[in-house]
């Protein structure tokens, strides 16, 4: 049963890395609305797999809410918002496709360094993904330094809610109730600012590249 | 008895001093000046008769707070002689200035904050009386951190200028990397820990004879530049003649007149109360250090065309004195003379006294110059002293007193510096003997060139016909401007007659500090003042009375009994017709002479620019102008690289500013892989 509970979580761990990863090579801003759609929902069915597994029931809810807030909510916003800013394709990121894919390799092979005292404190079957998450989180950091547009660097921010969520899942199977629900609200509120301020961007400058914000030094 | 007194009258200084900085929410602008005024008055005189009281009675003051901040040993008061007799000074200042900052206030009230100036005054008077009554270094710290900042605020006032920010900026920055050498000395001399201690004066100074004599030499060279840096000591002086111009005058006559003397008192705290003097060579480089800062103080006084840099630079001339005086003490001290040491110090502490009296004075009666003239500059005064009659008066008093004149007090102290270098010229070992001729071949010169600078000031601003529309024009200033100066200028004549009692107080201070002990009288104090070996005397009250009595009779002889029949008639003219202001000669004209013989040291730039009628005809001048800069040598070679350096550093460290948002959520993710790696590798 342990076995199948920690191939399960592994699975589903590296699933939602996965999406993460393929971003780095995607290039539409579409795409990436619809990597992170599937990552929410991976990260939900995978929360469901613990809830069931760890026999914790208020985890249903959690996953519930995900799909809810993650897998429909915001990717809907998300691409009101790509198509009030005209924005369908993202210009040449800093980084191109395979460096990203090196460097994202050495994050994650950082995060399995990073996460050993982690994992030997922890007994749970689900510890074998935690550095799948860590690393979730490293890339998702890489995503937002090396995108030039605000639309896919509040793309990879959420990428990295969902990386600190997953963390939550696999090492403590979850935070209580309450504290998720505010989690829920505070990745909801972010976004909702960060929309109103690449709006805000878009007026001013025409356009949501954030290397153009370099002339706002004198 | 008196030790009742001391508790009220200590709040009520406090409370006086808190009234002044209330000023920041009165709700009208001459309840702000009235409040200001009164609140410094009240405190100030409270001030006075605090320290005037634990100067002469037994009575010594004692606070403490050690609950407040208790990990650096808390918040500790107490006021003993040497601390009273700066508090004097302080309050003593702070009474003028409060009534001359009534009205002269009054002109900044459209262009500036009067209530942000009101409050950073009244914090001003108050942490410098409370540096003078520190007892512990967290305390000192504070209180000396606040005055800094309080007096930055004062100097930036005409925020909106730029001269007046570039001089806040200097001082601001001098004065922390002081505050940076008076923690480092702090630190060393601190004796264990400051929560079971407190850092108290009292326990640095029985746990300073343990001390490593090389610690106890790299903690006076850490006072020395901390305390040098405030009191202007050459070459930490470059901030002074920059704050003191840009500030409101009554509070360039604070800063000039008390606060650079809180240097010279933390000096003295350190280097002879706590550490109890020192090597020879402390002295000498004391006496090395006040000779530059008189000479070059002076020096610099002579050729400024502007009023109050002027005054600045004879401030750092007077803490030459003071330092040339301190220095010779410690010298003295060191050959285990105290005799001759209590007359060098005494007679520095004595000097810094009458500064504080002239000086302040002089600041006073130049900021009512400069309120008539509405200019610093003097090549544009001339005339004052039949328009600002006041004014002139009170200037001239403490340009006399400044310059040594007697009856007045600046004579007295400068003789008695003189007194405490001459024993020492004929001292066996030759080296002493000619650092101290050197000594008093500097104080002979500084003397010198100091009265023909202020033969200068006051020529030049005050006598002949006025140079300018606006100098024609001038008013004398309001009631309690001129209240204020007259308050000031009477201690002048005050100081120098009351010399013995002064002088009785000041020993009195310094007797019992760091082997100052005073066992036998070290001059002799009757009306007539001797010093001890019997080399001289005098008395500076029979001086002052026979002065005014001669003076008088020439006056009654030559008004009275001759009565000169006057005529008025045309003067005979030379052929010319009228006199202008283009005949007179200008404060830049009075100090070539002595610029051309002192050219190696100033290197100006000169600037010569002649309009002819044709050219052809070099002889027929149409317009000439001459301009000079100095650009001082310690700027250009020590001041100049250094920021240089420092802007060269900024611009390496700016290339990391790059406008790019990626660059800096890049730096946050760098940071936290390198921690990461480090965590992980340890």
């Amino acid at each position: 049963m342990d076995g199948l509970f920690s191939q399960v979580a592994v699975l589903g761990s590296s699933g939602v890395l996965l999406c993460a990863i393929a971003i780095l090579w995607r290039h539409g801003v579409s795409g990436y609305i619809s990597a992170f759609q599937l990552q929410s929902n991976v990260l939900a069915v995978l929360t469901a797999a613990v809830a069931y597994f760890g026999h914790d029931h208020d985890l249903y809810w959690v996953a519930a809410m995900m799909i809810a807030v993650k897998g429909v909510a915001i990717p809907r916003l998300l691409t009101r918002l790509a198509h009030r800013v005209g924005q369908t394709h993202d210009s040449e990121p800093i980084v191109n496709a395979a460096t990203s894919l090196i460097i994202s390799g050495l994050l994650i092979l950082l995060a399995y360094t990073a996460a050993r005292p982690l994992q030997a404190l922890s007994a749970a079957p689900t510890r074998a993904g935690i550095p799948l998450a860590i690393g979730l989180i490293f890339v998702s950091l890489f995503v937002i330094v090396s995108r030039k547009q605000a639309i896919s660097q509040v793309i990879g921010f959420l990428m990295l809610e969902n990386g600190i969520a997953l963390l939550a899942v696999l090492a403590t199977y979850g935070v209580p109730l309450v504290v998720e629900l505010g989690v829920f609200l505070d990745a909801l509120m972010g976004f909702l600012v960060m929309q109103i301020v690449l709006y805000d961007i878009h007026d001013t400058f025409n356009t949501i590249d954030v290397d153009v914000l370099k002339r706002l030094k004198h | 008895m008196t030790a009742a007194f001391l508790f009220p009258l200590f709040w009520m200084m406090v409370a006086g001093y808190g009234i002044a900085a209330a000023g920041l929410v009165m709700p009208t602008r001459r309840l702000v000046r009235a409040v200001t005024a009164i609140g410094s008055v009240t405190g100030g005189a409270a001030g006075l008769t605090l320290a005037c009281l634990v100067l002469w009675t037994d009575a010594s003051l004692m606070l403490a707070a050690p609950s407040m901040l208790t990990i650096a040993g808390g918040w500790m008061i107490r006021l003993d002689r040497l601390g009273a007799l700066f508090l004097a000074l302080i309050s003593g200042v702070a009474i003028p200035a409060g009534v001359y900052a009534a009205s002269y206030t009054a002109s900044y009230e459209d262009r500036y904050s009067t209530r942000w100036m009101a409050f950073n005054f009244g914090t001003f008077l108050l942490s410098m009386s409370l540096v003078a009554a520190a007892a512990n270094a967290v305390t000192f710290l504070l209180c000396w951190e606040l005055m800094a900042v309080s007096s930055f605020f004062l100097v930036v006032t005409e925020h909106d200028r730029e001269e007046s920010v570039r001089a806040g900026l200097w001082y601001l920055a001098m004065t922390h990397a002081g505050l940076l050498a008076l923690l480092g000395a702090f630190f060393l001399l601190g004796p264990g820990d400051p929560a079971v201690t407190g850092w108290t004066f009292e326990a640095m100074r029985s746990a300073a004879p343990q001390l490593s004599s090389s610690t106890r030499n790299a903690i006076f060279v850490l006072a020395l530049l901390g305390f040098g840096s405030k009191a202007g000591m050459v070459p930490f002086h470059v901030w002074l003649p920059r704050a003191h111009p840009a500030a409101p005058s009554h509070v360039s006559a604070l800063m000039s007149a008390a606060m650079v003397k809180l240097g010279i008192y933390g000096l003295l705290r350190i280097g002879l109360d706590v550490l109890g003097g020192g090597p020879s060579w402390w002295g000498t480089l004391l006496i090395v250090l006040g000779a530059a800062s008189a000479l070059t103080g002076v020096l610099y006084a002579l050729v400024a065309d502007d009023l109050k840099k002027l005054l600045a630079y004879s401030t750092v001339e007077n803490i030459g004195l003071v330092l040339l005086g301190v220095g010779a003490g410690f010298l003295f001290l060191s050959l285990s003379q105290p005799h001759a040491a209590m007359l060098a110090m005494a007679a520095a502490l004595l000097h810094v006294i009458n500064h504080a009296a002239f000086k302040g004075t002089l600041f006073l009666s130049a900021g009512s110059i400069v309120h008539a003239t509405g200019t610093r500059d003097m090549n544009l005064m001339g005339g004052l002293v039949t328009r600002t009659p006041w004014t002139a008066a009170t200037f001239l008093v403490g340009a006399m007193a400044i310059a040594a004149l007697p009856p007045l007090n600046g004579f007295v102290s400068e003789w008695l510096l003189f007194q405490s270098f001459l024993p020492g010229v004929t001292s066996s070992q030759a080296a002493i003997a000619g650092l101290l001729t050197l000594g008093v071949g500097a104080l002979a010169l500084t003397g010198g060139l100091a009265a023909a600078t202020f033969v200068k000031a006051f020529g030049i601003s005050c006598l002949a016909i006025p140079r300018s529309t606006e100098a024609a024009h001038a008013h004398e200033s309001p009631r309690s401007m001129r209240f204020g100066m007259v308050l000031m200028a009477a201690s002048c004549p005050l100081l120098a007659f009351a010399t013995i009692p002064v002088l009785t107080t000041i020993t009195g201070a310094l007797a019992g500090l760091g082997g100052l002990a005073w066992t036998a009288p070290a001059f002799h104090l009757g009306v007539t003042l001797r010093t001890p070996n019997g080399m001289a005397a005098m008395s500076p009250a029979a001086i002052g009375v026979v002065l005014v009595a001669a003076l008088t009779g020439i006056w009654i002889v030559v008004r009275v009994v001759a009565r000169p029949r006057v005529r008025v008639g045309d003067t005979w003219g030379c052929g010319r017709i009228g006199q202008t202001p283009r005949m007179e000669y200008t404060s830049t004209a009075f100090a070539e002479p002595l610029r051309r013989v002192f050219d190696q040291l100033y290197r100006p730039n000169e600037d010569r620019a002649v309009g002819v009628v044709r050219p052809e005809s070099p002889y027929y001048i149409q317009s000439m102008t001459y301009q000079t800069t100095i650009h001082p040598w310690f700027q250009r070679t020590l001041y100049d690289p250094l920021i240089e350096g420092v802007e060269q550093v900024a611009g390496w460290a700016r290339r990391m500013q790059s406008g790019s948002v990626n660059a800096y959520l890049g730096y946050i993710v760098f940071v936290l892989v390198v921690l990461l790696v480090w965590v992980i590798g340890f």
